[in-house]
């Protein structure tokens, strides 16, 4: 490092310590209060806890809804990731190919990423709601009864429709930006070459496009684990039946609901190295089929 | 094999703006075309209209007589090296060479066989797993070249090939790109800015400007006959010296009052351009028809080693007047020196820039 870096040791540390607080206030105390609150059991009022070593992960094991959650998780995690990165590329593709009014159809498939979570539930929630739904109402016109309130795949289905919704534009967003980066002479020497447009896609295009793809995967798993919450919970609150219960609303309702501490630090626990897991893997196995 | 025909061209785009106005041209069948002017002028525009990149606004393009505007690029049985060459960056030297091929659905082993035989032609056998990107400069050079020879195309298209290479390198590439399309006899045309790539390159040359084509001929002959005062300073390095004259009694004046003895036929009293190149200007004593006789001043030098380029000034006159010296040339700034058009060699363009015949010197060319 240069001299007059040398003399402002201190100054970065400044610079960066609001941002660092944030994260050790928001995340690294949370994160070891939760690690440490999994091996202690706690009474309902909070007001005495002993060390139960590892009791709450066997209880937690051994019970066959934190397992439906799980069977949860992995349907909603694959919906959303697929479904969300699929339709943006569509959208981004044909967004990439629109001259006249390109901005605007930009701007306008941002936008839902600016909508809250919570927001965005509700506006689905109204949409299909069984009695004065609009998309219901059609559904029910066309004779499919549709009912999210009792009907627990309606409802998953619901949630994953409304999480795609929101995530679709981020990952637009990301694809239209590496679409304009692929270069144009490439894709006129495959013209040359003999390529049509759909081979063009799909042996030029698109391994140029995998490095944000894989990106995208990655931030997609994470999002549909942890910050589709606030959907899942002014949607469906985890109903019916704990049809829409995923792992992270489920660490939800057994501790800020059910008041059982320990059961929900283990989960989280659990979910932690889930999804730190999950990262892994995604690093050590899909970025080999990677182009950069 | 295959001959090219360009038949009044014209590429106009949706903002208004006219890029070629009416090209007509024709590549003889394994001839090495060059179209050659500065930025802007619509040469590649040209080229991308050959390959089916641009459409054509008007105007026919036909490739073994056969009408070709509204075909594919796909379709026209062409292959194009790109300026920044278009390798693509995800697959191996292989895969990047043997792609078109695959697209036509030819045989697995005819296509190892086929590319394996570019790879030896160009000296890429070593480089066949490599990825573009672990290649240097010149290599990717030659993988672009091979991936338009593997397809044995009716009409090559190169686009400014050598422009990313160093100097030392695109000499090397210039011959290797000549003997290689002379080999293979396959009709091209080479889209350069560079005049000297230009003149060594081609069969035939095309310079263009504007979107106009300004001359079309042998490289001697555009040299040695510029049809414009386009021509004239485009071909040649260091660039022609034009002088402003006025038509006298047969001849023409410089500024100045210097008299040059040249049969043009311009009408008494109109001003033409003198243009006269570098090695044209002889120093007065060692030439024999040298009529006239300037007088100038030495007032820079350039050494190249076998030449030395002297910047000199006439009396009276705005404009340098670069003189091409022997190497061994003694000559010092400030120094005074003698001159003398090698009559000849001399230009006239008239006030629209076109060559004025000269009756003399052109009739003894002719025979």
């Amino acid at each position: 490092m240069s001299a007059p870096f040398q003399r402002h040791r201190i100054t970065p540390w400044i610079l960066m310590a609001p941002q660092l607080g944030i994260v050790l206030v928001f995340f690294f105390w949370p994160a070891l209060q939760a690690i440490e609150q999994a091996f202690y059991v706690e009474d309902a009022f909070g007001l005495s806890r002993e060390f139960a070593g590892l009791v709450n992960f066997k209880a937690v094991l051994s019970d066959p809804t934190y397992y439906q959650a799980a069977g949860t998780t992995l349907i909603f995690s694959l919906a959303v990731a697929v479904g969300a990165m699929s339709i943006a590329l569509l959208l981004a593709v044909m967004a990439d190919r629109v001259i006249r009014g390109a901005r605007v159809y930009r701007t306008l498939l941002v936008w839902p990423y600016a909508v809250a979570p919570a927001v965005a539930g509700v506006l689905w929630l109204f949409l299909f709601d069984p009695t004065l739904g609009l998309i219901s109402g059609l559904l029910g016109n066309m004779g499919i009864e549709w009912d999210h309130k009792l009907n627990g795949a309606q409802a998953l289905a619901l949630v994953i429709m409304a999480s795609i919704w929101k995530q679709m534009s981020y990952n637009f967003v990301f694809f239209l930006a590496a679409l304009q980066s692929v270069p144009n002479s490439l894709l006129e020497a495959a013209a040359i070459d003999r390529a049509g447009p759909w081979r063009r896609f799909w042996t030029i295009t698109f391994p140029l496009l995998s490095p944000t793809a894989f990106f995208l995967l990655v931030m997609n798993s994470v999002y549909a684990f942890f910050e589709t919450f606030g959907t899942i919970d002014t949607v469906t609150s985890g109903g019916p039946g704990g049809a829409t219960t995923t792992l992270v609303y489920k660490v939800y309702q057994d501790g800020f609901v059910g008041q059982d501490m320990g059961a929900s630090a283990a989960q989280s626990v659990l979910l932690m190295a889930l999804v730190g897991g999950l990262t892994w893997f995604q690093f050590r196995y899909v970025e080999k089929k990677v182009q950069y | 094999m295959a001959t090219l025909r360009l038949n009044g061209i014209r590429k106009c785009y949706p903002n208004g703006i006219t890029a070629l106005h009416g090209i007509d041209l024709d590549v003889g069948d394994g001839e090495l075309m060059v179209v050659v002017g500065p930025s802007g002028c619509g040469k590649s525009t040209l080229l991308r209209t050959l390959a089916g990149l641009e459409s054509i606004t008007e105007g026919e393009l036909t490739i073994n007589d056969q009408r070709v505007n509204a075909l594919e690029p796909a379709a026209r049985d062409i292959a194009m090296v790109f300026q920044n060459y278009a390798l693509y960056p995800h697959m191996s030297v292989f895969d990047n060479m043997s792609y078109a091929l695959k697209n036509r659905g030819t045989p697995k082993d005819e296509i190892r066989r086929r590319v394996t035989e570019t790879a030896q032609l160009l000296d890429l056998a070593e480089l066949l797993d490599r990825r573009p990107r672990q290649l240097s400069g010149g290599q990717r050079q030659r993988v672009a070249m091979g991936r338009a020879i593997v397809r044995e195309p009716q009409v090559f298209l190169f686009d400014e090939p050598l422009s990313n290479l160093d100097a030392k390198l695109r000499v090397q590439m210039r011959l290797e790109i000549r003997r290689l399309q002379k080999r293979l006899g396959v009709t091209s045309v080479y889209v350069t800015h560079d005049q000297v790539e230009a003149m060594t390159l081609a069969d035939r040359l095309v310079v263009m400007n504007g979107g106009h084509v300004e001359q079309c001929g042998t490289p001697m002959a555009l040299y040695e006959r510029p049809a414009t005062r386009f021509v004239a300073s485009f071909l040649g390095s260091p660039a022609m010296n034009f002088l402003p004259v006025t038509a006298h009694r047969g001849g023409v004046v410089l500024p100045n009052g210097n008299p040059v003895a040249l049969p043009v036929a311009i009408p008494e009293g109109r001003a033409a351009t003198l243009g006269v190149r570098p090695e044209h200007l002889i120093e007065a004593t060692s030439v024999a028809d040298a009529t006239e006789v300037l007088e100038v001043t030495v007032e820079m030098l350039e050494p190249l080693g076998a030449d030395t380029l002297a910047y000199t000034r006439l009396p009276g006159l705005e404009e340098w007047l670069v003189v091409r010296l022997d190497g061994a040339h003694a000559a010092r700034e400030g120094q005074r020196l003698s001159l003398a058009f090698s009559m000849a060699h001399c230009h006239v363009f008239d006030s629209q820039d076109a060559r004025v015949p000269l009756a003399d010197t052109e009739a003894q060319a002719c025979q």
